[in-house]
C-alpha cells in the first residue's frame, strides 16, 4: 500500500501568502501589536494584582477605618472594640452578630506641601507617624525616615513632581529631606476623600515622618482608627457582613459616649485601596472588547478577500468538486490562512505581550497609581482570551462566510454562477453620464466591501473620537467648572462657635455664611451616589437660588440634574451616610453647577431639616482669601485647584497617551482602508486590464475605480464621526453611572470635523498604494482569464 | 466481456429540463444508453442538443429529473451529497475544456491535486512521462502553453485510476494539432489503464477514434452506433 499522500492544496497556503506578504505582513503586525497589547495588559495587570494582593498581608492591609472628631477614651475605644451594640435598635430589624475588631491608632495630619520651596502652597501631604502598626509601606527607593528632617513620600506623587530622593521639600512650613519613595498599602491610587471623584497625585500626596517630627507638626490631627476583624472572612461578601455589624455597633457606640463619628470607610468601600484593581480589571475588560471588535473586523477582512479568492477561482473549486473533493476539504483549505496568521500572531503577539509590551502597560499603571513592585507571572487567562479566543472567532466568521460561498454545487462554480440572487435586469439608474454610471455600478456591485469597510471605519473613528474626546471633555470640564464656582474659597469650619461659645466669624468683605453637609443617593442611575446639600444665606451673592422655594423643595445641580435624569417635580430620597435617616426632597429648579452632585436649600430650611440651630452654619464662601480665622478651626478649604484636580489627574494619566493614541488611530485607519479597497480592486482586475486593452489611460481608470471608493470612505467617515460621537457620549454616561461624581463628554463639531479630515488622509496615502495598483495590473491578464 | 461489464455506466430513460412554465425547456428527453468498461464514447450534437448537460449528469454534478443512471451497479439517484463526491472521488476523472488548474501548484502538484484523493493513485513520475510533461513538471500552469495545460488537468484527472474519465470538450481550446496530441493522449490512457471514456465534443472526427457512437440533437439520441472501424487519433484529419 502507497503512502497516503498529503493534501497538495496545503502547499497552495504558503505559497499565496509569500505571493501576497505585504497584505498579510499588515494583518499580522495588526493582530500582534493588538494581541501584544493585551496579553501584555493582561499579564502586567494579573502580575501587580497578585502584588497587591500580596502586599496586603506583607503590610498588614486594615480591615477599614473610622474617624473621630476627638481623641478617644480607652473606655471607647475598648467598647468599640467589642463590635457589641451599646444599645439596641427598635427598628433593626436584621439579625446582628457581634463583630469584635482590633483597633489601631493611625492618625495623621493633613499639612500644606511646597515642592519647590518657593514659599507658595502646591498641595497637600497627609502625614503618618513612621510606627504606624497597620497600612506599611513599601519602599520603592530609598528607606522610611530614621531622624528628624527626614520624610518618604509616595513614588508617584514624586514622579509627577519631578521630586527624587535627596530633594528638599516644604512641609507645614519645616523643611524635610526626602530618603524614601513609598507605596502605603492603603494607598494604591491617591485619594484625599473616599467619595473623590477621581485620586489626586499631583496635589495630594501621603508621607511617613518620624513620630518626634509628628508629635511637632503644626496641622490638625486627624483621629483615624484602623480596625482588623478578630473573626477571618473569606470572601468580600462575608467581609461586607463583618463591616456592617461592626458599623452597627460603632454608631451606638459613639452615641451612647457622646462622640462624633465624622468618617467610617471599611476596606471594601475604600476607593484608595480598591480603584487600582478595579479599574485594572475594567481596562482587561475593555482592552479584551476592543481586541475583539478587532478581530472580528479582521475575520471580516479575512473573509471578503477569501470570498473575493473563491470568485476568482471558481472554476478550479468546481473541478476539485467534480473531481471528488469534498465541501469539507476546501472549507479547511480556504479557512487554513486567517488561522495561520491568526495563530502566528498571536504567538508573536504573546510573547511581546510577556515582555516588550508588559512593560508598557505596567509604566502606564505605575504613573498613575501607587503600587508595589510586581514579578511576572504565567497568566492562563491572557493565553485563552488573547489566543484561544480571537483563533475562535477567526475561526467562526471565516467558516460562516467561506461555508457559505462553498455551498453551491460544483456545477454552479464550473459556470461561475455563483450569484444567489438573479436579478433579471441590471438595477436601472439615473441619466447621469456613461463614466458616473460606470462608478456607479462599480459601487453598487462592492457593496459587502463598503460595508466591511463601514465596520472598520466605524471601529477606528470610534477609537479616535476616544482620543480627541477625552482631551475635549476635560478640557470643557476644566473651563466650565472654573465658571461654575460659586467662589474662590470654601471654608468648611470644624464647628461653628469656637471653645467659648462664641460663633466663628470673619471680617473679609463679601464673605457669605453656608451650610453644607454630606448625604447619599438612595436610587437613579448610581445609589450611594455622595449628594453635597447646601444651605444658602438669602439674596446669596455666590448662590442663586429662588426665593419662592418652599418646605422640602430644592435646587438641584445641573450636574445632578444631568447624571440622574431628574425633572421638575421629582422627588430625590437622600440618606444619612452612616444612619438609616432619610430625607426627601421635592425638585423645583436647577442651578448650572458641574463642579458635584448637589441640592440646595436656604440656610434656614437646611437647619430645619437636620434639626440644628437657627443661626448655625458649616462655613463660609468668598472670593477673597479668609486670613483671620485661625487654622485649627477649619476643617477644609475648597479652591478652583480642588474642584480641578479630576480633569487635571485624568489628563496627566491619560492625555499624553491620547497623542500616541491619535496616531495609532491613524495608521490604523489608513492599514484597514488599504486592506478592504485592495479587495476590491482585486476583484476588478480583469476588468480594470480589459479597460487598458480599450485604450483607457491609467487616470482614468483610476478615476473610474477609485472616485467609489472614495465617496464610500468619506460618506462612511462623516456618519461614522457623527456615530461614535453619540457612542463615545453613552459609554461616557455608562462608565460615570458607576462613580461619584459627573463629568459630560464633549466632543464638539471642530472634533468632529478633524476626524473626518484623519481618516481622508489616511485614505490618500491608501489611494496612492492603489493607484500604482491599477497601474501595475497587465493588459494580458483579461485575455488569460477569458473563458 | 460480462452483461454486467457490458453495461458498466448505464443511463435509463434520463429526462432532464430547465425552467417553468412557457419557458420550460426539456433539454434531455429520455436517454437510454449503456458504456461497456473500457469502452471510448464519443457524446455528439450541436450545441445546445444537451450533451454537456448527460455528461454532468453522468458525472453527479447534476441531478435528472426522472430516469437514472448506475455505474457498475450503483445507482446515483439514491445517494445524498457526500455519498456523490465520495463516488467521484473514487470512481470519476474529469476533464473541461478550460484547464481549470491551481495557478499557485506547479505541474506535479496539480497532479498530486487528483493523487491524494485516491488510495491507490498511478505512479506520478510514469504519468508525467505518459503526458510527456515530466522536464516541465516543476513550472507552474501560466509557463505552459494551452495544449501541456490540457494534459496537467487529464494527468489531474487520470492520476487516480478512475473507472470513468468524463472530458468535456477537452480540445475545444486548442490547435489542431495540439487536438490531436491530446487525443491520442486520451486514447492512450484509455488503452493502458482500461478505463471507460465518455467524451462529449462536435467534432464529427472524433467519432472515428470511438468505440462507440451516441448522437444527440434536440435532447435525444438520433444515433447509437458502435464503431467497428475504430482509427487511431493520429489518423484523423478535420
Amino acid at each position: 500500500m502507497k503512502k497516503k499522500l498529503t493534501n497538495p492544496l496545503r502547499r497552495r497556503v504558503l505559497r499565496e501568502i509569500k505571493g501576497e506578504w505585504h497584505k498579510y505582513l499588515v494583518i499580522f503586525l495588526l493582530l500582534v501589536g493588538s494581541i501584544g497589547f493585551v496579553s501584555g495588559m493582561y499579564v502586567a495587570n494579573h502580575s501587580m494584582l497578585e502584588a497587591v494582593a500580596n502586599s496586603v498581608e506583607e503590610n498588614a492591609l486594615e480591615d477599614g477605618h473610622f474617624e473621630l472628631k476627638d481623641e478617644a477614651d480607652e473606655e471607647l475605644l475598648d467598647d468599640i472594640s467589642s463590635g457589641e451594640l451599646a444599645f439596641e435598635d427598635e427598628d433593626e430589624d436584621d439579625e446582628f452578630e457581634v463583630a469584635p475588631v482590633t483597633l489601631y491608632e493611625n492618625y495623621y495630619r493633613d499639612a500644606t506641601e511646597d515642592n519647590d520651596n518657593d514659599g507658595s502652597n502646591d498641595g497637600k501631604v497627609r502625614l503618618f507617624k513612621a510606627s504606624n502598626e497597620l497600612n506599611h509601606a513599601s519602599f520603592i527607593e530609598g528607606n522610611a525616615p530614621q531622624k528628624s528632617g527626614e520624610i518618604a513620600i509616595d513614588r508617584m506623587h514624586a514622579e509627577n513632581n519631578d521630586l527624587k530622593i535627596g530633594d528638599e521639600i516644604t512641609v507645614a512650613g519645616e523643611s524635610y529631606e526626602i530618603v524614601g519613595l513609598l507605596a502605603y498599602v492603603n494607598y494604591s491610587t491617591l485619594h484625599e476623600s473616599n467619595t473623590d471623584l477621581m485620586f489626586d497625585a499631583l496635589s495630594f500626596d501621603v508621607a511617613m515622618i518620624t513620630d518626634e517630627d509628628w508629635d511637632d507638626v503644626d496641622a490638625t490631627i486627624h483621629y483615624c482608627y484602623a480596625w482588623k476583624y478578630d473573626d477571618d472572612y473569606s470572601n468580600d461578601s462575608e467581609q461586607k457582613k463583618l463591616s456592617d455589624n461592626f458599623m452597627k455597633a460603632l454608631l451606638t457606640q459613639t452615641i451612647m459616649h457622646g462622640a462624633s463619628l465624622e468618617d467610617y470607610v471599611p476596606r471594601y468601600a475604600n476607593q484608595a485601596v480598591n480603584f487600582a484593581p478595579d479599574d485594572m480589571g475594567k481596562d482587561k475588560t475593555m482592552g479584551g472588547v476592543l481586541l475583539y471588535i478587532l478581530v472580528i473586523i479582521m475575520g471580516f477582512v479575512f473573509a471578503v478577500t477569501i470570498s473575493g479568492t473563491i470568485t476568482k477561482e471558481s472554476t478550479v473549486i468546481g473541478t476539485l468538486r467534480a473531481s471528488g473533493y469534498t465541501k469539507g476539504e476546501l472549507v479547511r483549505h480556504y479557512m487554513a490562512m486567517p488561522i495561520l496568521v491568526t495563530i502566528a500572531g498571536a504567538i508573536v503577539g504573546n510573547v511581546l505581550g510577556y515582555t516588550l509590551f508588559k512593560k508598557i502597560v505596567a509604566d502606564m499603571y505605575y504613573n498613575s497609581y501607587s503600587l508595589p513592585a510586581f514579578k511576572t507571572y504565567v497568566v492562563y487567562e491572557a493565553f485563552f482570551k488573547t489566543t484561544v479566543v480571537p483563533v475562535i472567532l477567526m475561526i467562526l466568521i471565516n467558516l460562516i462566510v467561506i461555508n457559505y460561498m462553498l455551498r453551491l454545487s460544483p456545477l454552479r462554480f464550473i459556470r461561475r454562477d455563483l450569484k444567489t440572487v438573479k436579478r433579471k435586469k441590471a438595477i436601472r439608474l439615473p441619466r447621469f453620464k456613461f463614466l458616473n454610471r460606470f462608478r456607479l455600478r462599480i459601487l453598487l456591485q462592492n457593496i459587502p466591501s463598503y460595508v466591511v469597510l463601514f465596520l472598520g471605519i466605524f471601529f477606528v473613528v470610534f477609537l479616535t473620537t476616544f482620543a480627541f474626546g477625552l482631551p475635549s471633555t476635560l478640557k470643557s470640564y476644566q473651563e466650565h467648572i472654573t465658571d461654575d464656582m460659586f467662589a474662590k474659597y470654601q471654608y468648611i469650619l470644624k464647628s461653628s462657635t469656637n471653645e467659648m461659645g462664641e460663633t466663628i466669624e470673619t471680617d473679609v468683605a463679601g464673605a457669605e455664611k453656608f451650610s453644607m453637609t454630606e448625604l447619599k443617593e438612595t436610587g437613579g442611575v448610581h445609589p450611594d451616589e455622595a449628594v453635597s446639600v447646601y444651605g444658602v444665606e438669602k439674596d446669596s451673592k455666590y448662590i442663586d437660588i429662588p426665593d419662592d422655594i418652599s418646605g422640602n423643595e430644592v435646587v438641584v445641580s445641573s450636574a445632578y440634574k444631568d447624571k440622574f435624569g431628574l425633572s421638575d417635580g421629582d422627588t430625590v430620597v437622600l440618606q444619612e451616610k452612616y444612619s438609616d435617616d432619610v430625607y426627601e426632597f421635592v425638585v423645583a429648579g436647577e442651578i448650572e453647577y458641574m463642579g458635584g452632585i448637589a441640592v440646595f436649600l436656604s440656610n434656614e430650611a437646611f437647619n430645619e431639616v437636620f434639626d440644628y440651630d437657627e443661626d448655625s452654619f458649616s462655613g463660609y464662601l468668598s472670593n477673597k482669601e479668609i486670613t483671620n480665622i485661625e487654622g485649627k478651626y477649619i476643617a477644609m478649604t475648597i479652591t478652583e485647584e480642588d474642584l480641578t484636580k479630576v480633569s487635571r489627574q485624568l489628563d496627566h494619566s491619560m492625555g499624553s497617551y491620547m497623542d500616541y493614541f491619535k496616531v495609532v488611530c491613524l495608521a490604523f485607519a489608513a492599514i484597514l482602508i488599504y486592506l478592504l479597497t485592495k479587495t476590491i480592486i482585486e476583484k476588478n482586475e480583469n476588468s480594470i486590464s480589459m479597460v487598458k486593452i480599450l485604450g483607457y489611460l491609467n487616470n482614468e481608470i483610476s478615476s473610474l475605480y477609485l472616485t467609489p471608493t472614495t465617496i464610500a470612505v468619506v460618506i462612511e467617515a462623516i456618519i461614522s464621526a457623527y456615530l461614535s460621537k453619540y457612542a463615545l457620549t453613552l459609554v461616557w454616561t455608562i462608565i460615570l453611572w458607576q462613580m461619584d461624581g459627573w463629568l459630560p463628554a464633549s466632543v464638539p463639531t471642530s472634533t468632529i470635523i478633524w476626524i473626518v479630515l484623519i481618516v481622508i488622509v489616511a485614505y490618500v496615502f491608501v489611494m496612492l498604494l492603489d493607484y500604482r495598483r491599477i497601474r501595475n495590473i497587465p493588459m494580458d491578464q483579461a485575455l488569460k482569464n477569458v473563458e | 466481456m460480462t452483461e454486467h461489464e457490458r453495461k458498466f455506466l448505464k443511463i435509463s430513460n434520463l429526462k432532464k429540463g430547465f425552467g417553468s412554465g412557457d419557458t420550460r425547456q426539456e433539454v434531455l428527453k429520455g436517454i437510454d444508453f449503456s458504456v461497456a468498461k473500457g469502452e471510448f464514447c464519443v457524446l455528439l450534437g450541436p450545441s445546445g442538443s444537451g450533451k454537456s448537460t448527460l455528461l454532468n449528469i453522468i458525472g453527479g454534478i447534476d441531478n435528472p429529473d426522472s430516469g437514472y443512471i448506475s455505474i457498475n451497479g450503483d445507482k446515483l439517484e439514491e445517494m445524498g451529497e457526500k455519498e456523490l463526491t465520495l463516488y467521484r472521488r473514487k470512481h470519476l476523472g474529469y476533464v473541461f475544456q478550460m484547464y481549470n488548474l491551481i495557478p499557485n501548484l506547479n505541474v506535479k502538484e496539480n497532479i498530486e491535486v487528483g493523487a491524494y484523493l485516491s488510495d491507490n493513485p498511478l505512479e506520478i513520475d510514469d504519468l508525467l512521462n505518459t503526458l510527456g510533461l515530466f522536464e516541465h513538471r516543476y513550472k507552474l500552469p501560466n509557463q505552459l502553453s494551452g495544449g501541456q495545460q490540457q494534459r496537467v488537468s487529464i494527468g489531474r484527472a487520470i492520476v487516480k485510476n478512475p473507472d470513468i474519465l468524463l472530458c468535456d470538450e477537452p480540445t475545444g481550446a486548442l490547435d489542431y494539432k495540439t487536438s490531436k496530441e491530446i487525443l491520442k493522449l486520451i486514447e492512450d490512457v484509455n488503452q493502458k489503464y482500461g478505463n471507460s471514456v465518455v467524451m462529449v465534443t462536435h467534432n464529427e472526427e472524433i467519432r472515428k477514434m470511438a468505440d462507440h457512437v451516441i448522437k444527440l440533437r434536440d435532447g435525444v439520441i438520433r444515433q447509437n452506433d458502435v464503431n467497428e472501424n475504430k482509427i487511431s487519433a493520429v489518423e484523423l484529419d478535420w
